[in-house]
């Protein structure tokens, strides 16, 4: 492409459009090898679906920076949507995508991160088959917002919910938690600190596979929003039980715990993009975190807590054996983070 | 290092009194006790009181509102650190109670964290007047000075003027002990303060007062450890000043810190919110530095006809839960009109606020009539 940065024109249906959809988004997504990849003379995608039951979700992404260690907003666009298939038992197949791009984004930038989405895309074994592309007049965006549906298949017979949750399952985490939250934070660079602290943006269907091989598992969920503390309370108020998390066996890192203590955030609201929790029935779960720590994406995985009869809440017992609760999250920690 | 679940099982094996009462001065402190739910590890007889060391909490009512009609003009953009945005004031009605509100309402209100910002939105934004709304203790105090101090040598943005609400720490723990009714037999030292002004500052907690005291850190070893070690202290009637915190709180405290503070300002009797003038409690800017001041440069005068000024919002009990006469959940307001979404009180706001940290560790109830210590 010969221009450098977007102009109101790339969004015209015209001539620039056409340019920016050939020669950038297709240019990265189009993957000729493939039989049903990306079509851009086509105004609607056939899928095929095969067997099982079909699932569809969709999400929206904001975050700003719009590239922090470990990720952009490319990358979190599909780890966000396939992430939520996965923990949900299905296998993510087909993904759209809307870019709402804000007029003068460096085409480069853009560039970059298109080329970041296809990668992930790749990773997850997922295929963009649709999309569309708007210019927003400069100052009427955050440089760029994707919003990515996707749609995956479940094998019948899988019973994974918050019915199944019972007291004594145990709770497993896939790894330390906390990283995306606070790596999109220090990139922000609001704060006169550093560190060296990666997202953990990534896909979870090789976490999600494996656990599904176990018959006890009842439940799983990726801490995003809100993190642990937000999928705990879910649990808790939804399946009427105590959650009961150990301070000492959560992982976070050092370099997270810092940045927390400096600026007073607390790990367990803190946003990951690539953990999966599970809850699993008490017998499998050392075996669970076993499985899991044999895959690069679930090497930190740990058995955090258990599931107790008692009031909807979360205890969390300290490394001193005391105990406090944790309430749902009031408000905002950090903003836009994905 | 003596880890935490050590010094509770040393603390388990002390020949306790039937009652203990230990203040701690920190929000810092009363966050981490909370937070690792020290309370109820504790022996029974022994009684965590939160105290006066939540500077957001203590910040005159008149100070907010004089910030908040300074971020109502066109012309000024006020930069205060981030837990001051929401503190609510006594405003009439039909205008903003808060930085937040007067944001909201289209006022310029940066929140930061640290005096290097509000010197990068100054010098981005000549145009305009930046307004610092610096409140806090002495650890917030000293940087705020060292801005001063470094600008006086390379000089500041003239758009830049400081408003600034500074307070000392011992002068009210030396008000509740010079009372008839302390409600304390021990006191916990707050650390980051101890290691700017030194820990000998507290000295005159057993000296003066015979009242056994230890500044501690903020993780629950040291804090545990400063427990222990005053309640030996009690158990042994030998009160003195120890350091829990020696690696960080070193004799003398941080002496350049200290001299840059007394370059630039001077100590005066200053209003705590709710509480009243305490003699020798606060920094004030020297009057060399003239219209840096924006009391100076904007003729910020103390009202005399507004409704309430000055005093928490009605019913609120903040200033009880500061000087540590009720516990937070005592306040008739608690978790009922005043929640850290809608909070009335100051200690409602603050990370460092008993009422925000308690609430924030899922203290939900009121407590009952049997916890009422008056």
């Amino acid at each position: 492409m010969e221009d450098k940065y977007i102009s109101l024109a790339h969004g015209n249906g015209g001539r620039y459009m056409r340019e920016l959809i050939a020669e950038l988004f297709a240019r990265h997504l189009s993957d000729p090898s493939k039989e049903d990849t990306l079509d851009v003379t086509l105004d609607a995608a056939p899928i095929g679906l095969g067997e099982g039951e079909p699932y569809m979700t969709t999400d929206g992404f904001i975050v700003q920076p719009l590239e922090f260690p470990g990720g952009d907003i490319g990358s979190l666009a599909v780890n966000g949507t396939v992430n939520d298939l996965a923990v949900s038992g299905a296998t993510p197949k087909y993904l759209s995508l809307n870019a709402f791009i804000e007029e003068g984004l460096e085409i480069a930038t853009l560039d970059r991160i298109i080329a970041s989405l296809a990668a992930a895309a790749r990773a997850a074994d997922v295929q963009v088959v649709a999309g569309d592309t708007k210019v927003l007049p400069r100052g009427e965006g955050g440089g760029l917002y994707l919003a990515t549906t996707g749609v995956g298949l479940r094998p019948a017979g899988v019973d994974l919910g918050m019915h199944r949750i019972a007291p004594g399952d145990r709770i497993v985490v896939s790894g330390p938690i906390g990283d995306h939250g606070i790596a999109v934070m220090l990139a922000r660079e609001d704060f006169e600190i550093s560190g060296d602290v990666r997202s953990d943006c990534g896909h979870v269907i090789e976490l999600a596979r494996t656990a599904m091989e176990f018959d006890g598992l009842r439940f799983m969920r990726d801490p995003t929003r809100a993190g642990l503390a937000g999928v705990s309370y879910e649990i808790a108020q939804h399946a009427g039980v105590t959650v009961r998390l150990l301070e000492t066996e959560v992982p976070v890192r050092d370099s997270v715990k810092m940045v927390c203590e400096m600026l007073g955030y607390d790990p367990y609201y803190l946003a990951c993009e690539g953990r999966a929790v599970a809850i699993v029935a008490e017998q499998q779960a050392e075996a669970l975190v076993s499985t899991w720590r044999e895959l690069p994406s679930g090497e930190g995985a740990a058995l955090i807590g258990r599931i107790e009869e008692g009031a909807a809440r979360i205890v969390l017992e300290t490394e001193i054996a005391g105990e406090r609760i944790l309430d749902d999250l009031e408000e905002d920690p950090l903003p836009r983070i994905c | 290092m003596t880890s935490a679940r050590t010094w509770l099982e040393r603390i388990r094996g002390l020949p306790l009194p039937d009652s203990v009462r230990v203040m701690n001065v920190c929000g810092g402190h009363e966050r981490s006790i909370t937070m690792a739910g020290l309370r109820g590890a504790l022996p029974p007889q022994v009684e965590l009181i939160p105290g006066p060391g939540c500077p957001v909490c203590v910040c005159p009512e008149e100070d907010i509102y004089a910030a908040i009609q300074l971020a109502r003009r066109d012309d000024v953009t006020v930069a205060a650190f981030g837990d001051m945005l929401r503190v609510p004031c006594n405003a009439p009605k039909a205008e903003p109670r808060s930085l937040e509100q007067a944001k909201a309402a289209g006022g310029d209100v940066r929140p930061v964290s640290s005096p290097e910002e509000v010197l990068a939105i100054a010098k981005a934004h000549p145009d305009r007047e930046v307004v610092f709304f610096a409140a806090g203790f002495e650890t917030t105090t000293a940087p705020v000075a060292g801005l001063i101090a470094n600008g006086l040598r390379e000089g500041l943005p003239p758009n830049l003027s400081v408003l600034l609400s500074g307070r000392l720490t011992w002068p009210a723990v030396a008000l509740l002990l010079d009372s008839d009714t302390p409600g304390f037999d021990a006191l916990v030292a707050p650390g980051h303060v101890s290691t700017v002004m030194g820990p000998e500052e507290w000295e005159f907690v057993p000296k003066k007062h015979g009242i056994p005291a230890a500044v501690a850190g903020f993780n629950p070893e040291s804090l545990l450890a400063a427990l222990y070690s005053v309640l030996r202290q009690v158990i042994e009637n030998r009160p003195f000043l120890d350091n829990c915190y020696q690696a960080v709180a070193q004799p003398g405290g941080n002496p350049t810190a200290r001299a840059i503070l007394n370059d630039v300002m001077d100590v005066t009797d200053a209003n705590w919110r709710g509480i009243g003038v305490i003699p020798g409690s606060g920094f004030t800017l020297q009057e060399k530095l003239g219209d840096l001041d924006a009391r100076v440069r904007f003729s910020i005068e103390p009202e005399e006809d507004r409704k309430r000024a000055g005093e928490m919002p009605p019913g609120c009990d903040c200033a009880r839960v500061v000087l540590g006469k009720i516990y937070p959940n005592q306040c008739i307001l608690y978790g009922k009109a005043c929640t850290p979404r809608k909070p009335i009180g100051p200690c409602m706001v603050s990370d460092e606020g008993a009422c925000r940290i308690w609430w924030a560790s899922g203290v939900r109830e009121q407590a009952g009539a049997d916890l009422v210590r008056e």
